[in-house]
This record gives C-alpha cells, structure tokens and sequence, in this order.
C-alpha cells in the first residue's frame, strides 16, 4: 500500500469543510480556463436538475491558468450564493468546489488518485470522472454515469456511445472483443474521458499500490474497470450519445494510442493473470439508455495509404515480429502481406492469435514491452484496411454480426494465449 | 410594566418603552387548552389566571391569545360572532378582566386577536346582511349575482374548499370567503365597515389589552384582475388603523398575519406608519429544512432575501403554532422534502402544511430541540413559544383539522394532566397519551423538579435571551465558513456584540471562523459564562458537537 502522503494540505481543508457527500464529479484541466467554466455549469446544472436533494461536490484537479486564475479561484468554497442558478430550480443544498492545485500538467494517473482520495475521504457513494475537452459534456451525460451507481448501485459506468461505423475501429477490433473475451465482462469502451464509479471502488483503487506504473499515468480508466471487474464489482455502460469526435491532430497518433490503451491493456492481463486465467464466458454488461445503432455516414480515410504502411511497416519490422509472433502467425503474416491489394484480408482468427502473440511476447518481455506495443501499429493498419474493405457496404445489423463473431474468435482461441503464456520463450537481450 | 424578576441592563432598558414589543418574548396559547378552573373539561381565563406564575417563571413578557370570543367554533374561533365579549365555555368579560390585570401586575403584556377579514356566519351582521338585499347591513359583505366575479383567485384551505365563493339560499346570492364558507369576507370598501371594527379594537384597548395580532390581513381587500392579496386599499386601510391607534392608544401593538414572501411583508411595515411588527413566515420552514439538510443554506438565503425594516418595527419569528407547519412560501421542490423528511405519514399532512408539534417533529431529540429553540432565540425578531413546546409536547394527528397541535396543557402526572377535573371523556379533547409523549411522562410538574429538563434549560435560555437587548434589536452578519452545516453569524446593538454558532449537523463539527476583525476581543460563553481564548490574527477554530451551539459574548479587556 503506498505510504506517501500526496494530498496538500489546502485541499485536506477543503474537503474538511465538505463533509460527507452522495455524489462526486470530478475533472482535471491545464490551461483550459473556458472549456473548465463550460463543464462546472454543466455538471452544476446536472446536480440541480438530477439531484437535488444529494450531497454533492465537484473536484477540480487543475491549475496553471496564469491568465485566467480567477476560473479556478472563483471555483473554489461553497456555491451557496454564487453556483449556477436556474429558472424554476432551486438546489437544496450547499455545492462545494473543491481545487487541487498543482504547478505542472496533471497525468490522468495523478489527477484520478487525487480525485480517488477525495472520494474516499468524503465517503462519497457515486463519481463520475468528465473531461472538460469533451465536446457533448451536457448536464444528462453527467447524469447518466451518475444513475447506475447512485440508485442502482453498480460499482462502475462505463459511457456507451452512438457511432459512426468506421469510428473506434481500434475499440471495435481489439480493445473490446480481447478485454471482453479474457475478462469476461463485455464493456465496448474501456477507455473513454468519462465514466462513473461507486465509492467503494474508489476506495479499493485508491489503495492499491500502482500509482507509479506508466499504464496508470496514461489511461487509468481501464485498469479501475479491470480492477472492478476482477473483484467481482458490479459494472454497467452508460448511453451518452453520440461520441464527440477528437480535434484533428489529437488522438491520431496510432503509435501513441496503441501505446496507451493496448500498452495498458496488456499490462492489466500482466496484474490480473489471477482473474482471467480461470474466467469463464463473458457475460454482457446490462446498458442504460435508449437503444441506438451505427451510422452509416461516408469516411475519408486513405484505404491506399492505410494498406501501404501496413505492408511497409511489417516489411521494416520483419526482425522485430519474427521474436514477437509464433513461427506459424508470422509465417501468415508474411503471406498475406504479400497479396495484392485488392486481394488482401485479414481474416480473424490470424488476428486473434496475432494479439494473443503479442500479449504472450509482452508477458515474457521478449523485448522492450514499449517497443513491443508499437510493433502493432502496422498490424493493425492491416486489420483497419481489411475491416473497411470488407464493411464498406454492410449495415450495421451485418456489422454488429461481424463484431460478435470476432469476439467469440477471441474466446474460442483463449486456449492459445494461456499456453503461450506458459510457455518458456527465450529473451533476445 | 417591566417585570421585576427581568434582569437587564439600565443602560439598555429605557424606563417606558413603546417599542415593547421588540423586546418581547411571546408566549402564544388558546385559554381553551391551558387551564380548566370550573371542569367543565375547558380550558377558561380563570384556570389561565392561576397559571400566569408559571409564565412569569419561564421569563416569557407577553401573552397572545387565540380567539375567545363567542363563536359556533367550526374554526376554533376564528369565526367570530360577537366580538365583544367573551365565550361563555372560557368564562366571563369579568374574568377576562381579571385576568388582564393579574397579567400586568407581573409584567405580562397581552396580545388578542383580531379577525377583521371575516366573521362568522352566525355573526349579527352577517345574519342581517343576508335576511334581505335592501337590509341597511348588506353591503358590509361582499355579495356577487355570480361566482365567477375574481377569477383566479388561489384557494387557502384547499382540503375542504372548492371555491371563494359560497351560495346564500337566504338571499339567493353569492358571497365571498376567502377561508371556509362559514366565514364571510367583510367588505371593507364600505366605511361604515371600518367604523365598527375600530369600535372593536378600541373596546378592548380600554379594557388595556397591549396589541392585536391583525388575521389574514392580506385579503381585506377585492380587486377584479387581481390575486385580491396585499392590494394597495388593504395598506390604506391599514395605516388608517394604525393613526388613530397612535393617536389614542401610544404603545399598544399592530401585529400582521401575512403569509407572503419578506419582500411581500415588507409593505405591511410602510413607513412605519402601518404594522409594528409581522411574522416572518418563510424563515420558520427554512430552520426546519436546515437542520433535516444539516446544511445553512436555507437559512440563509431567506435571510438574505428579507428586507430592511423601518426601524420602530420587528419581525416576529416562531417554530410553530396552532396551525400547520405552512410550506406555501417553499418551492415545490422544498416542500416535497418537506414532506417526505417530516410528515411522511400523509395523515400529518393538511392544506399545504403540516399539522405537528416541535418535539414529535424533532424525534423528541433533546438535542434538536434545544438547537431549534437556540435559533429562535437568537436569530433577529420577536420570538414566539407556542404553549406546550417549552415541556416537548406532543401531537395527536388523529384528531382532524389542526387539531392535534391544540391538546390540553400537559400540567403533572394526576387525572387530566392536572389540565381539569372533568371526567376525562368531557374534556374538549383528550389528553397526550402514549409512552413517549404522555402527561405521565411530560409535563411541567415533573421537569420543573428535574434541574436538567427541557423546561428548565428554556428557562435558562430565556433568561440569557432577556439579558442582552443584542438579541431582540441587534443587527445580524452571517460569517459563512467554508463548513456549510455551522450557521454562524453576529448580533450587534449599540457596544454590545455576540457570535451565535450552531452545529446544524448530527456529528461533531469543526469550523473556522473569520473573526480577524475582531482580534482582540475575548469571547465568553453565555450559559456558563466561561473565557474561551482570545480572538487573534488567524481564523478561529471551534468544535461542536452534535447539535450543539454557542452564544459568545465578547469583550474587549
């Protein structure tokens, strides 16, 4: 259990002057003064419309508005006399703000612990964690992640999104049918800037001792899903809406994503082997909200170019793979690499034991496990540009088929990650 | 007419006071319920007579009765039909003499009500108004061919009442009541109206009577396209009332009942040439809704919301009373909490209210109780203790209307809770029985034995209260620390400063207060009269308890 004392002393006295309360938001900024003023009257006006008689406080983990302080300052104490007012709404109780200020960038790691402690110290029964770059942040998306663990009593939210079919590819192809398959708990957006969590979840995370782990740094949320669901903690999903496309140049990088989610992906089967190694059969995680479907509006993506740095990059990366992939996956690889472009296809089940190639090689660290997760990256442009040529013309009944046949390829073939797991490999230093 | 038992200032207390009434502890009782001298099973001015040492001891200065007069009762007298004299069931006009004058002696001023919107329909005037439309009476009431004169207009008592307006058969009309169909409007657009009531008022001024609290003065008036509330006629009227009353009778006392919003009030007060003093109605319901919340803010923002007020005049501030626990100046949002927190049994629900008594409300928490009757006491206005409260009385809802908050003075443990010797089934209603509220187990008799009862601990509160005019005339500064279940705030009169704190919550508490301007000053706890450490350059931290709250006065040494 981590000793380290990391909550300051100013916000030790807030949260005194908090007390106890039913429910927590909580979010982090840097430099953000505008969009933080949007999210505050967000989930202001979502605790005067939803809650009203609740407890309630909102952490704000932030600072560096150098120019425009007196955001953050104004939001710190009690809202009695200057929160939000609505016409026809009058809010029972005290709304408190509470700021931890902190010099530099908040890592998400650093701003969830610190959002953890408050939970935690304040006993508070339901928390969301909301992003204020989020651009469909709206006083019922707060309540939505608020509901289940509130009145419900799940211990974790995850947001359910309306998309368009050629977005989340990544979550689709892989995050989703991998973490659903082993953990056998199927929530569709383990990452995600906004979920929901009970206080005993908080208090279960708060205390384990991986605040200095880089997969905790990056992408948190996934981990206190896994967490949840590992302890047999009720988990739900949550309809938000439709999914707020990230700003071009945000979120692109596919190097960097696959870095932080499959990286932490990995890293979750690495801590929770003791769990998914005896889970039986996934089981579906019960949905809030109006059922909804793909959208099937136009994209742009380059198929070309998509194909061309898959074919590159497993071209470059040729020495890399043959110590990550089984001797028969790379020699698939290396097969189908080869065929036209027209011709090409990725089909699942060498996708399946691909991924399951990897996170075996990420168990025994046959090589720098960063170096490793980014070794997918043309692999999964691969599987990106085989997916849009197959469903170009599919509806999305045809594709939700496609995705739950790809997540029963990931359960049918979990034999192979386990006994590539145990097998002994040999390190290339 | 200042007690002698009165501990007070000199320097404080002017020798005759015509501002009386913002010094005043109120003691509110129907003679009905007090005391039965003849057991004939009703309370009467005679058994109320031998009880006034009792009041005197508990350090209240004023007495406001309900209604005594003769009436057929289907309002617990607010259906007036003789206004000058006395219910025969509550003795004579002699006994009520008597008992005015034994109130004085020992510095007890007394406040009768006054019914001028209605009277009964058995009243004289309503009888003759309605034998005929050419009766010289007729126009003193408010008579319509139609009921649908007013249009609009919100119903009081919307648990038996239908409409405003009622069907004569007598004289095949309609008229106006804006209570129960039994108690028709007056018409005070007629002079000859306000001619007879000021014969009333002035009947019982000479008697000595001290004040009148005025009922439902809002509506005196009726205006088409109106709520036909707080018209500009009403305050006309009204200060009409109030220069002759300063003319004739210096010091005697206008009291408003108007169930409106503090800026609504307000107008009542004019220029200090109307009522001395009103209720402040929406505070009542927010005290109750900020200790079930554990949080100040209803309290505060009502506050806030509350206007200055000429300076002659006071708000009068109470926890409860003979009516139900109004919530019709609460958002509907307040009012379900209301309900749902403390009258979750719907039988404890009438109008829009709800028809309690403080202990039961309180889950006779001692600790509660006590924090309630500290903000009472110490919160700017006029308090007002309704009988019964002082020992933790309880309710019986089963008794109908409001009713169950009206039970017989739970005076000792004997036959009747020593309230009459009647055979128990004639009493007007019966006594307080169960375990937790009986007169076995509550009553004045017992707690005036045990040093540690509630009875006591109100006297000694009183007798704090009566010590420092701060409380009663002093200004208020709320101090608002970051923890939002301590309602914290200052009272200031002239060089006297005290800092009320209060634990809204039902766990220890620890706060600090911004009391940097004050550094210097040392702070003395009002009950024991202990030092507390001096006030210095950094906020000040206090511990409270559950509940718990601290009256400081400082000084400057």
């Amino acid at each position: 259990m981590a000793e380290d004392v990391f909550l300051s002393d100013d916000l030790l006295r807030q949260l005194m002057s908090v007390g106890e309360v039913d429910l927590l938001v909580g979010m982090s900024s840097h430099n953000a003064a505008n969009t933080v003023s949007h999210a505050l009257d967000a989930i202001e006006e979502s605790f005067q419309r939803n809650f009203v008689r609740q407890r309630v406080v909102i952490v704000h983990v932030g600072g560096g508005d150098k120019d425009e302080d007196g955001v953050v300052a104004k939001g710190h104490g009690n809202l009695a006399e200057t929160g939000l007012r609505l016409p026809g709404i009058t809010s029972l109780r005290t709304s408190h703000r509470v700021t931890a200020n902190v010099p530099d960038p908040p890592s998400r790691g650093i701003a969830l612990r610190t959002i953890l402690a408050a939970a935690d110290l304040l006993r508070a029964r339901a928390c969301a964690v909301v992003s204020p770059g989020v651009s469909n942040l709206t006083p019922d998306s707060i309540a939505s992640l608020l509901r289940p663990v509130y009145r419900e009593k799940f211990d974790f939210a995850a947001p359910l999104y309306a998309r368009n079919k050629y977005q989340g590819l990544l979550a689709r192809n892989l995050l989703y049918p991998m973490s659903r398959a082993l953990f056998g708990c199927g929530i569709r957006e383990l990452f995600s800037d906004e979920w929901g969590f009970s206080g005993r979840l908080a208090s279960l995370c708060l205390n384990q001792d991986v605040w200095h782990e880089e997969a905790i740094q990056a992408r948190p949320e996934a981990w206190m899903a896994v967490s949840a669901i590992s302890s047999d903690f009720r988990c739900c999903q949550a309809f938000l809406g439709e999914k707020p496309q990230a700003a071009k140049g945000l979120g692109t990088d596919i190097v960097e994503v696959l870095r932080q989610t499959v990286g932490t992906l990995f890293w979750c089967l690495e801590t929770q082997q003791s769990w998914w190694w005896d889970c039986g059969r996934s089981q579906p995680a019960p949905a809030f909200g109006p059922d909804h479907e793909l959208t099937a509006d136009p994209t742009d993506l380059d198929r070309h170019r998509i194909f061309e740095m898959f074919r590159s990059g497993v071209t470059e990366l040729e020495p890399i793979l043959s110590s990550i992939l089984d001797p028969e996956t790379h020699s698939e690889i290396k097969s189908i690499v080869s065929r036209e472009e027209g011709k090409f296809r990725f089909k699942s089940d060498i996708w399946v034991r691909t991924l399951y190639d990897f996170a075996a090689s990420y168990h025994h660290a046959v090589i720098n496990r960063d170096h490793l997760v980014q070794a997918l990256a043309p692999l999964y442009r691969g599987m990106t540009y085989s997916f849009l040529v197959e469903h170009s013309d599919s509806s999305p009944a045809d594709m939700e088929a496609a995705s739950e046949l790809l997540c029963g390829e990931f359960e049918l073939q979990k034999p192979y990650l386990m006994e590539r797991w145990k097998a002994k490999i040999e390190v290339k230093s | 007419m200042v007690s002698e038992t009165r501990k007070e200032s000199p320097s404080l207390m002017p020798q005759k006071d015509n501002l009386w009434y913002k010094d005043a502890v109120i003691y509110q009782l129907h003679v009905r319920t007090f005391c039965d001298s003849n057991a004939d099973g009703i309370g009467d001015f005679a058994g109320l007579t031998q009880r006034l040492d009792y009041l005197q001891e508990l350090g209240i200065t004023a007495i406001w009765l309900l209604p005594f007069y003769p009436s057929p009762l289907r309002d617990d007298g607010y259906d007036i039909a003789d206004y000058t004299s006395v219910h025969g069931s509550y003795g004579s006009l002699e006994d009520f003499k008597t008992f005015l004058a034994e109130a004085h002696r020992r510095g007890l001023r007394i406040i009768i009500e006054m019914v001028l919107n209605h009277t009964s329909d058995q009243h004289p005037w309503f009888k003759e108004a309605r034998s005929s439309r050419d009766n010289p009476r007729r126009d003193w009431y408010v008579w319509s061919d139609t009921d649908t004169r007013y249009q609009g207009v919100p119903i009081v008592f919307v648990d038996t009442e239908t409409s405003n307006w009622a069907w004569d058969p007598i004289s095949k009309s309609y008229y106006w009541h804006r209570f129960f169909s039994h108690q028709p409007d007056l018409n005070f657009d007629n002079p000859a109206v306000f001619e007879a009531v000021w014969e009333v008022m002035k009947f019982w001024l000479n008697l000595g009577v001290d004040g009148f609290r005025l009922d439902a003065v809002a509506y005196l008036v009726e205006r088409e396209g109106t709520l036909c509330e707080n018209l500009p006629e009403t305050h006309a009227i009204i200060r009409e009332l109030r220069r002759r009353l300063d003319l004739a009778y210096p010091g005697a006392m206008l009291l408003a009942e108007a169930n409106q919003w503090p800026a609504d009030v307000r107008a009542y007060f004019g220029d200090g040439d109307e009522f001395h003093a009103a209720f402040h109605f929406p505070l009542m319901p927010r005290m109750f809704m900020a200790v079930k919340l554990e949080d100040r803010k209803p309290i505060i923002e009502i506050l806030d919301q509350t206007p200055e007020i000429p300076d002659s005049c006071q708000w009068f501030i109470f926890l409860r009373n003979h009516d139900e626990l109004t919530l019709e100046m609460v958002t509907d949002v307040e009012r379900d909490y209301m309900y749902d927190e403390y009258a979750m049994d719907r039988t404890m629900r009438i109008n829009r209210g709800i028809r309690r008594r403080l202990a039961p409300m309180m889950d006779n928490d001692r600790r509660r109780i006590e924090l309630l009757n500290g903000l009472l006491m110490s919160m700017p206005g006029t308090p007002i203790v309704y009988y019964g409260d002082e020992i933790g009385m309880g309710d019986n809802i089963y008794l109908g209307d409001r009713n169950g908050v009206r039970t017989p003075m739970q005076w000792n443990s004997a036959l009747n809770a020593g309230f009459s010797l009647a055979d128990p089934e004639r009493l007007y209603a019966p006594v307080i029985s169960n375990a937790v509220y009986g007169y076995q187990a509550v009553n004045a008799d017992s707690q005036n034995r045990s040093e540690h009862s509630l009875l006591r601990w109100m006297k000694s509160l009183l007798e704090v209260r009566n010590a420092f005019q701060v409380f009663s005339r002093g200004t208020i500064q709320f101090l608002n620390p970051s923890n939002h279940r301590v309602l914290a705030y200052m009272r200031q009169f002239g060089g006297e400063t005290v800092l009320v704190v209060n634990n809204l919550s039902s766990s220890a508490q620890a706060v600090e207060l911004d009391v940097q301007r004050y550094k210097g000053y040392i702070p003395i706890e009002m009950f024991g009269r202990n030092l507390f450490p001096r006030f210095g350059n950094v906020p000040y931290l206090l511990t409270l308890g559950p509940y718990q709250f601290y009256w400081f006065q400082l000084r400057r040494i």
